[in-house]
């Protein structure tokens, strides 16, 4: 009860923002403006600025049609966590378009997934790229699999999978821990065409030492909309750059301070 | 309506979301835990939909009698039986935790300690000297290696402090908190996106307005 006394009630910034959280704010609405102004001049036809090329998204097609001509399956990962995740959601895009290429050129798509919530809403992506390919008859709803909850179990699961359907190719978009490593290195034992992309730092050295192609970071995050080939959504990426500009600004003015400062790592350097 | 409905929820939870955590009125009436809650009962009907999917898999194996079959008879067994039996003792019985610490976890980590080879071989392909890129990727790891062993410090004494202090906190953590801002930059527009209902991939399909 005490502690409860003496805890000071919280007061709201400005008498309506929650403490801390103006930064935050500014950002969303900052990005919100940008992506507005370039979501406009896209749908008005105006010219928006070229986005880069993304190798690893490009391969994409190229593993789906290297698995048709071997006539075996591809397999799909959208990472281990759930919906909440932004790279799971990130996922869901890039799974949209691999359904829709695999049910384009009639290629068995397996979809494994480790989270209860993201293997039935994969169900419905996959369904309904099937459908709106006109190939509703090809989708086999035993093709998007839940294999477990369980972290190595799913990868162990992963792996067996691997071995008795021998796919072509493997696609890795969305959270992954240790797991990654284990999917990437069997996948290259058996001579498939690995792409993988997260946004954990953590695992992105897996990917890049073991797969064909990495997704880094954020290019996971613009992957369905490059990949959709729609202006408006093209739009968004332009504008989530030139908010990542502004921010290598503001960075590059904090380097600058922080490195002319003696007191820094830097500084030390030269103390012999 | 079929997409209609769905893009709504979307929407009005993401504007729920956004109010609780920003606004201090939306923070006292507590609206994010209202949608934690519902969000766990989600879970819990999607985790029967998996049960569901990994007993119709199964089960069709054993009465194809697929190559593995009875793989799949040791699986159902096995998971119908620790229902039964978590259900029976609760997630705290005593034989139900002793299957979870003395088989779950030690398969877990045997599975994880495949990492030490793998690890290994993937580093073998990454280091091979075929391109530039893999050049450096060799410097700078046995860089870093000379600097965690002894042996670096033993031929240069400043060896340790120039590959841990220097090279791992400056040029490592600004690489990757360089990948980091961008990817927070990434995930803010692909919730706006979400919210905007510019994409909808969840929704199912071309995943584009």
């Amino acid at each position: 009860m005490m502690w409860f006394l003496a805890q000071e009630e919280a007061k709201p910034v400005l008498g309506l923002f929650v403490e801390g959280t103006i930064a935050d704010i500014i950002v969303v609405l900052l990005l919100g403006i940008l992506i507005w102004v370039m979501v406009s001049r896209a749908r008005t036809g105006r010219p928006i600025p070229e986005i880069k090329k993304i190798a690893g998204l490009e391969a994409i097609d190229e593993a789906i049609g290297r698995a048709t001509e071997m006539g075996r399956p591809v397999t799909f990962i959208p990472g281990i966590l759930s919906v909440s995740n932004a790279q799971t959601l990130a996922a869901f895009g890039v799974a949209s378009h691999v359904a829709r290429q695999c049910a384009r050129y009639d290629t068995r798509l397996l979809v494994l997934t480790c989270d209860p919530l993201p293997y039935a809403v994969l169900e419905e992506i996959t369904r309904q790229s099937y459908l709106e390919e006109g190939r509703p008859d090809a989708f086999n709803p035993d093709d998007v699999r839940f294999l477990s909850a369980e972290q190595f179990a799913f990868a162990s699961a992963v792996i067996g999978v691997y071995e008795r359907e021998r796919p072509a190719a493997n696609i890795m978009i969305g959270a992954f821990y240790a797991e990654s490593m284990i999917f990437a290195e069997t996948a290259s034992f058996q001579g498939m065409i690995s792409i993988g992309g997260t946004a954990h730092t953590h695992q992105l050295p897996f990917f890049v030492a073991a797969c064909d192609y990495a997704l880094i970071g954020e290019e996971i995050y613009a992957a369905s909309a490059y990949l959709s080939k729609e202006p408006v959504l093209y739009g968004t990426v332009v504008g989530q750059d030139i908010l990542k500009i502004l921010v290598w600004i503001i960075i590059l003015i904090g380097g600058i301070i922080a490195t002319v400062n003696p007191e820094t790592t830097f500084g030390k350097l030269f103390e012999f | 309506m079929r997409k209609e409905g769905p893009m709504i929820v979307t929407v009005l939870s993401s504007l729920v979301v956004l109010f609780s955590n920003y606004f201090f009125l939306g923070q006292q009436w507590g609206l994010t835990d209202r949608l934690d809650y519902w969000f766990n009962i989600s879970y819990g009907i999607a985790l029967a939909l998996g049960f569901v999917n990994l007993t119709i898999i199964h089960w069709k194996y054993v009465q194809r009698r697929r190559e593995g079959w009875v793989y799949s008879v040791i699986l159902l067994l096995v998971m119908y039986g620790y229902l039964i039996l978590g259900i029976v003792q609760k997630h705290t019985g005593p034989t139900f935790s002793w299957i979870y610490d003395n088989m779950m976890t030690v398969l877990g980590a045997a599975v994880f300690s495949l990492l030490a080879f793998l690890i290994s071989s993937a580093a073998y392909r990454a280091f091979r000297i075929r391109t530039k890129e893999a050049t450096i990727l060799l410097v700078c790891a046995i860089f870093i290696l000379l600097a965690r062993a002894p042996i670096g410090d033993a031929i240069w004494s400043r060896w340790s402090y120039w590959g841990n202090e220097w090279f791992m906190g400056v040029l490592n953590t600004a690489g990757y908190r360089g990948i980091l801002l961008g990817a927070y930059v990434g995930a803010f527009a692909v919730a706006l996106r979400i919210l905007l209902g510019l994409e909808r991939a969840h929704l199912g399909g071309t995943g584009t307005q």
